[in-house]
């Protein structure tokens, strides 16, 4: 499973689980999956100790915000100690209703976390800048500067470094900084210069001011509105359907001025990701699981994603939906990795 | 002028919605209201923020970008981003960081849109060779672009004051770059704190106080961020006043070297 789409799926999929779900045995149950994925991953790129980092992460993660949520929220029956009620903010009892409560945020936090570093991981920077939408070409061009100029600059900071160490720089303190940073900014400035010149002698032309750009721009600004606003009814509980009208509308625009706007481009793409057979059926079991968690969130169907902690602990609800669509982060695991 | 007006259209529509999505904790209590998932809250406002950060960029590609502009700018974010680099070669305290530094030139010397650009591709390539790119990046972006874009307005209001070429100007600069350390990282903990502050609809009731709320995000932030905040504002302060006048001498060199006009030849 290389493909940059199928990707997208799993990240997109795996998200929208993420983010309807409180439950922690499903919580768990996803971080486990996400382990073993990215353990995977990471050794097809040859990354030692990414187990090691990550679980370190997620427990700093799980600690802060226990700790965090124990001292400021004072809430729930189960009352574990108390400070003075006069003391500014960390004042109250400490319940153990905040200390799960909080414990649970800190595994969101810690598989989304996991979510976009397996992501990371998974795609190659190439595969990455190809996702930027078409429109934004002399952006995609830029990054693509960057990104082959990084090496080049990282050889001559190494350079520039060495040869101030041997003229007896000790490169200790900030300002010894500026004698690498000065010819470092100065040999950059001239290769712009000359990069400019030549894409320029080539042919490459950015038209500013067309009004192809001028509609795109309209149509990106009331598309934003109407997300914007469609969130904005959903926190004052207006009816749910008028949210998913604008965030619809919103969305439909966005993707239709976009894709004009990338039509005006004239791009040539070359080396286009290979779709295999294994990649088609990893993207569809991808996109019908999503579809079905969609469904499932829609329909309230029985899959015990939600869990109330206040005002007492109780034990959370599994139900086998639940459990079924919990195992959509860990679709990837049945693919070879192939490159 | 006509892309002036749209500049600062969008850039009112982006501040705002950007802005309003941030502080809707604070401003609007219903953001923690028990009936919205709080799970939600983070990404729904990242994604606010990828859709204001996406405006922007495309007015200014499309009015502000040539040849020029992005053969210069795309050198730059690589040398930013080499910078991150060389921050393991020096080694500095937790949170002390060189990049803001280019960022805040560029949008000094060559304005406010050119320095939203530098800001937020920065964190997009920066994102992209450490593999940093996650829900947090949005807000890492239109941070860092407003840095810059400040940046082209604090050029335009010394523009008419005598400070230009004297010890003031990096004076102010100083100050301006300190400040923006320790805003970024409050702005940045701004889409993530009501997420991880505590249960929904509890610690966050409707009618609660405008002060009251400051008061719980001020605690947080003294908890988690000040000590990295302090530290990154410092190494701004240093770097900008131990390099920024030689390195605004190189820039106003090369804005003069850049700055010339290629017009196509009229068929005849």
């Amino acid at each position: 499973m290389s493909v940059a789409a199928t990707w997208v799926a799993w990240l997109v999929a795996s998200m929208i689980l993420l983010l309807s779900t409180r439950n922690p045995i499903y919580l768990a149950l996803v971080i486990l999956l996400l382990f073993i994925l990215g353990a995977r991953q990471a050794k097809a790129k040859g990354q030692q100790g990414w187990v090691s980092q990550n679980l370190r992460f997620a427990g700093t993660m799980l600690a802060l915000s226990t700790l965090i949520n124990a001292l400021f929220t004072h809430t729930g029956q189960t009352e574990l100690s108390a400070l003075p009620k006069d003391w500014l903010l960390i004042g109250g009892p400490y319940t153990l209703e905040s200390l799960v409560y909080g414990a649970i945020n800190g595994l969101v936090i810690s598989a989304l976390y996991l979510l976009f570093n397996i992501f990371n991981l998974s795609l190659s920077i190439k595969q990455i800048t190809r996702l930027i939408p078409r429109a934004f070409r002399p952006l995609t061009v830029m990054t693509t500067i960057s990104l082959t100029f990084f090496p080049a600059i990282q050889d001559r900071t190494h350079q520039i470094r060495e040869a101030q160490l041997i003229r007896g720089n000790p490169m200790k303190k900030i300002s010894d900084w500026l004698p690498i940073l000065m010819p470092l900014l100065v040999g950059s400035l001239e290769d712009a210069l000359l990069l400019s010149e030549s894409m320029t002698a080539r042919g490459f032309h950015v038209q500013a001011g067309q009004k192809q750009n001028r509609i795109t721009l309209i149509g990106l600004i009331l598309a934003v509105f109407a997300i914007f606003s469609g969130w904005i009814l959903r926190l004052f509980n207006y009816p749910e359907w008028i949210s998913l009208l604008l965030y619809t509308l919103g969305g439909a625009t966005i993707i239709l001025v976009l894709a004009a706007a990338g039509r005006a481009q004239n791009v040539t793409s070359l080396h286009q990701d290979e779709w295999r057979s294994r990649d088609l059926l990893a993207f569809t079991l991808l996109v019908a699981a999503g579809l079905f968690l969609i469904y499932a969130l829609a329909a309230e169907l029985n899959a015990c994603f939600s869990y109330s902690i206040y005002p007492r602990l109780g034990p959370p609800e599994v139900s086998v939906i639940g459990l079924g669509l919990s195992l959509i982060p860990g679709i990837p695991i049945l693919f070879k990795r192939h490159d | 002028m006509k892309f002036r007006l749209q500049s600062l259209i969008v850039n009112l529509v982006v501040f705002t919605l950007g802005f309003l999505s941030l502080l809707a904790p604070f401003v609007l209590p219903q953001a923690r209201n028990p009936g919205f998932s709080s799970t939600s809250f983070p990404i729904t406002v990242s994604l606010i923020i990828v859709l204001c950060v996406l405006l922007t960029l495309f007015e200014v590609q499309s009015t502000g970008l040539d040849n020029k502009m992005i053969a210069f700018l795309g050198v730059l974010i690589a040398l930013n981003a080499g910078l991150r680099f060389l921050e393991n070669a020096i080694p500095g305290p937790a949170g002390f960081s060189p990049t803001f530094f280019l960022i805040i030139i560029v949008g000094y010397t060559l304005g406010g849109r050119m320095g939203f650009l530098m800001g937020a591709m920065t964190m997009f390539v920066s994102g992209l060779i450490t593999g940093g790119i996650g829900p947090w990046l949005p807000g890492q972006m239109i941070t860092a672009g407003w840095v810059g874009q400040s940046a082209g307005l604090l050029h335009a209001g010394l523009k008419r004051s005598r400070w230009q070429g004297k010890p003031a100007e990096i004076i102010l600069l100083t100050i301006f770059s300190g400040v923006w350390g320790l805003l970024y990282g409050a702005i940045m903990n701004l889409w993530f704190w009501p997420f991880l502050g505590g249960a929904s609809g509890q610690s966050w009731h409707q009618g609660a106080s405008l002060a009251e709320n400051i008061g719980r995000y001020t605690a947080y932030y003294l908890a988690t961020s000040l000590v990295w905040d302090i530290t990154r504002a410092i190494g701004n302060v240093l770097i900008l006043s131990l390099m920024g006048r030689s390195v605004l001498r190189i820039f106003d060199r090369f804005e003069q070297r850049f700055s010339f006009q290629i017009q196509r030849e009229e068929a005849k």
